[in-house]
């Protein structure tokens, strides 16, 4: 739910800075005041104070200084004075236009749809449209992001192993940040699948996929739900994914959430010493860290041995070496090495390899111009047109007759 | 004790098997560098039937939760497929699933 409550206007200074002016116009100036009576009812007015405008004394959360604002309200961002007048601030938003933006869902439940769904589900759902990229049972190790692993089991003093203890057991591995270890709350996971994948055609899942697809993860991260684990018939819906609580839920400092949030952010930053080290913002004449009594010199370090001996020695010329026309290289097969050879060579990435019998007859099962068709609009972890935007679909024709023709039986 | 995923499916008489096993795969060279306990899966069976369709010996060269795949013509849907995975200090864990 969007809350523009006071709050939250210092952790999202920027979004903010641009949603108060949709919201309250707040570039306003005093000659504003009477433009109220002649606006249509749903244009946005000026409010008729002028804010006061000073820097205050309070820090930002971050240590940088703050404004304040009409009312009591202070930013991180200066505001543009000038007067606005004539400076048309649109309508406002309609409440169907609000509700499509208005997607997100809070950790209480607030914005998550009706649905269900099953690990199971999931399963299947996972298998073929995101294992492709994310590795099977969410193990990574295809160059997309790990989605389960880390260990966020428990160690031998019973410590549950997440992102902020992976370290001081001992282990030299860097965190692995996954959901299970890393991530904090449950209802993201829903919203970001909803909203962000499977990467080449988001927001294509419905809200049963989307719970199903949330339940396996959860599952695969060993997620236990009201002391439960998570079979394959557990079926997920809104009101047990609020129940979740995820290993590194209080891991994370300070802490952002609640209306104390800013106050806890600024303390914590006002202690730079201990929770950053020390340091004091600088931009020039900067002193290293030990030098705050503006004696020590500046530590820059330079490099002081160049290296030239080098083969072949450093050049600044950026040309590439000149391309040879290859006559014996068709135009398809050019295009094929340039946007889908990438996926295409081999197995690795779950794409049928070119050259793998077994594999195109499979695919050509459901006949040739729906593959064709699949090639352009994409499917599962093949982005449409191999993520090449510039192919006409006639190029994409021609690449997919050459791929089928080099995965044919030589006789 | 290591825990496992486990997936089979079977299509046209051939079962599809993947499974995953969590275990740091840390042998002793990588566990004195970490600081942490030798622990590593020796051995990983697979069973189908009573009948033994995939068998390999494991160590330390394997990644951190190692994850097998193959394919077998040993069983058809229903059937469960167990796996029995030994460690370094000899204990074994089983887990079963059927196959779809
Ligand atoms: C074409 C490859 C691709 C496919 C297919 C895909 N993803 Fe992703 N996924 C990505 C990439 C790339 C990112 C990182 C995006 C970023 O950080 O901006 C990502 C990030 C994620 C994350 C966040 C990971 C983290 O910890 O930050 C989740 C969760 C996720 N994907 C789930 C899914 C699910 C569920 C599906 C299937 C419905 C799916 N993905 C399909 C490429 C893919
Ligand atoms: C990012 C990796 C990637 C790239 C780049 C890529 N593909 Fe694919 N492609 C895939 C994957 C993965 C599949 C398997 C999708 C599935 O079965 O869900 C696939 C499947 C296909 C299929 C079979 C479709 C079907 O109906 O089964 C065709 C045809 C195809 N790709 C053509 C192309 C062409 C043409 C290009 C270049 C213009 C290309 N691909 C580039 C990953 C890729």
């Amino acid at each position: 739910m969007f809350k523009l409550d006071r709050k939250s206007i210092l952790i999202g200074a920027s979004a903010f800075a641009s949603t108060a002016l949709l919201f309250t116009g707040c570039l306003s100036s005093s000659t504003g005041v009477d433009e109220k009576a002649s606006a249509p009812s749903n244009a946005i007015t000026a409010p008729s104070t002028l804010g006061e405008y000073a820097i205050k004394n309070k820090t930002a959360i971050d240590g940088g200084v703050t404004y304040v604002r009409a009312n009591g309200v202070e930013t991180a961002y200066a505001y543009n004075q000038q007067s606005t007048k004539g400076v048309s601030f649109g309508r406002r938003a309609t409440p169907n236009e609000i509700k499509a933006w208005d997607l997100d869902a809070l950790p209480d439940g607030t914005g998550l749809p009706e649905g269900e769904g099953t690990v199971e589900e999931g399963d299947e759902l996972y298998e073929a449209q995101c294992a492709s990229c994310h590795g099977e049972f969410g193990a990574g190790g295809k160059g997309y992001p790990q989605l389960t692993g880390g260990n966020q089991s428990k160690d031998e003093n019973g410590v549950v192993i997440t992102l902020k203890n992976q370290r001081v057991y001992g282990k030299t591995d860097a965190p692995k940040r996954t959901i299970g270890t890393y991530w904090p709350k449950a209802t993201t996971l829903f919203t970001y699948i909803r909203d962000a994948m499977p990467y080449a055609h988001p927001k294509s899942l419905t809200d049963n996929e989307t719970y199903a697809i949330t339940a396996y993860l959860l599952a695969q991260n060993g997620i236990k739900i009201d002391g439960e684990e998570m079979d394959e018939e557990y079926a997920l819906n809104k009101e047990k994914l609020v129940k979740v609580v995820l290993p590194n839920n209080n891991g994370f400092y300070p802490n952002i959430d609640g209306p104390n949030g800013p106050e806890n952010v600024r303390a914590f930053f006002a202690d730079r010493a201990k929770n950053i080290g020390a340091g004091v913002r600088c931009m020039k004449d900067c002193k290293d860290p030990g030098g705050q009594d503006g004696k020590t010199e500046a530590g820059v370090v330079k490099i002081k041995y160049e290296m030239s001996d080098v083969v072949p020695p450093y050049s600044t010329v950026r040309d590439l070496p000149p391309e040879v026309e290859d006559k014996t290289v068709s135009k398809a097969e050019k295009m094929y090495n340039q946007s889908c050879k990438l996926c295409h060579a081999t197995p690795q990435m779950g794409a049928p390899a070119v050259g793998d019998i077994d594999a195109w007859k499979d695919v050509l099962a459901k006949g040739f111009d729906k593959v064709v068709i699949n090639a352009i609009t994409g499917m599962g972890g093949m982005p449409p047109k191999g993520g090449n935007e510039d192919l006409t679909n006639t190029d994409v024709k021609l690449i997919v007759e050459f791929m089928v023709d080099s995965s044919k039986e030589k006789h | 004790m290591a825990k496992m995923k486990i997936k089979a499916k079977e299509k046209k008489g051939v079962v599809k098997v993947k499974a995953m096993f969590t275990s740091l795969m840390a042998d002793k060279e990588e566990a004195e560098k970490k600081k942490i306990k030798v622990d590593y899966i020796r051995q990983i069976v697979a069973k189908i039937n009573g009948k033994v369709v995939y068998e390999v010996t494991t160590s330390g060269f394997m990644a951190e939760n190692p994850l097998i795949k193959f394919k077998t013509k040993g069983g058809k849907k229903g059937d469960k497929i167990e796996f029995t995975t030994t460690d370094n200090n000899g204990k074994t864990a089983t887990s079963k699933k059927k196959i779809k």
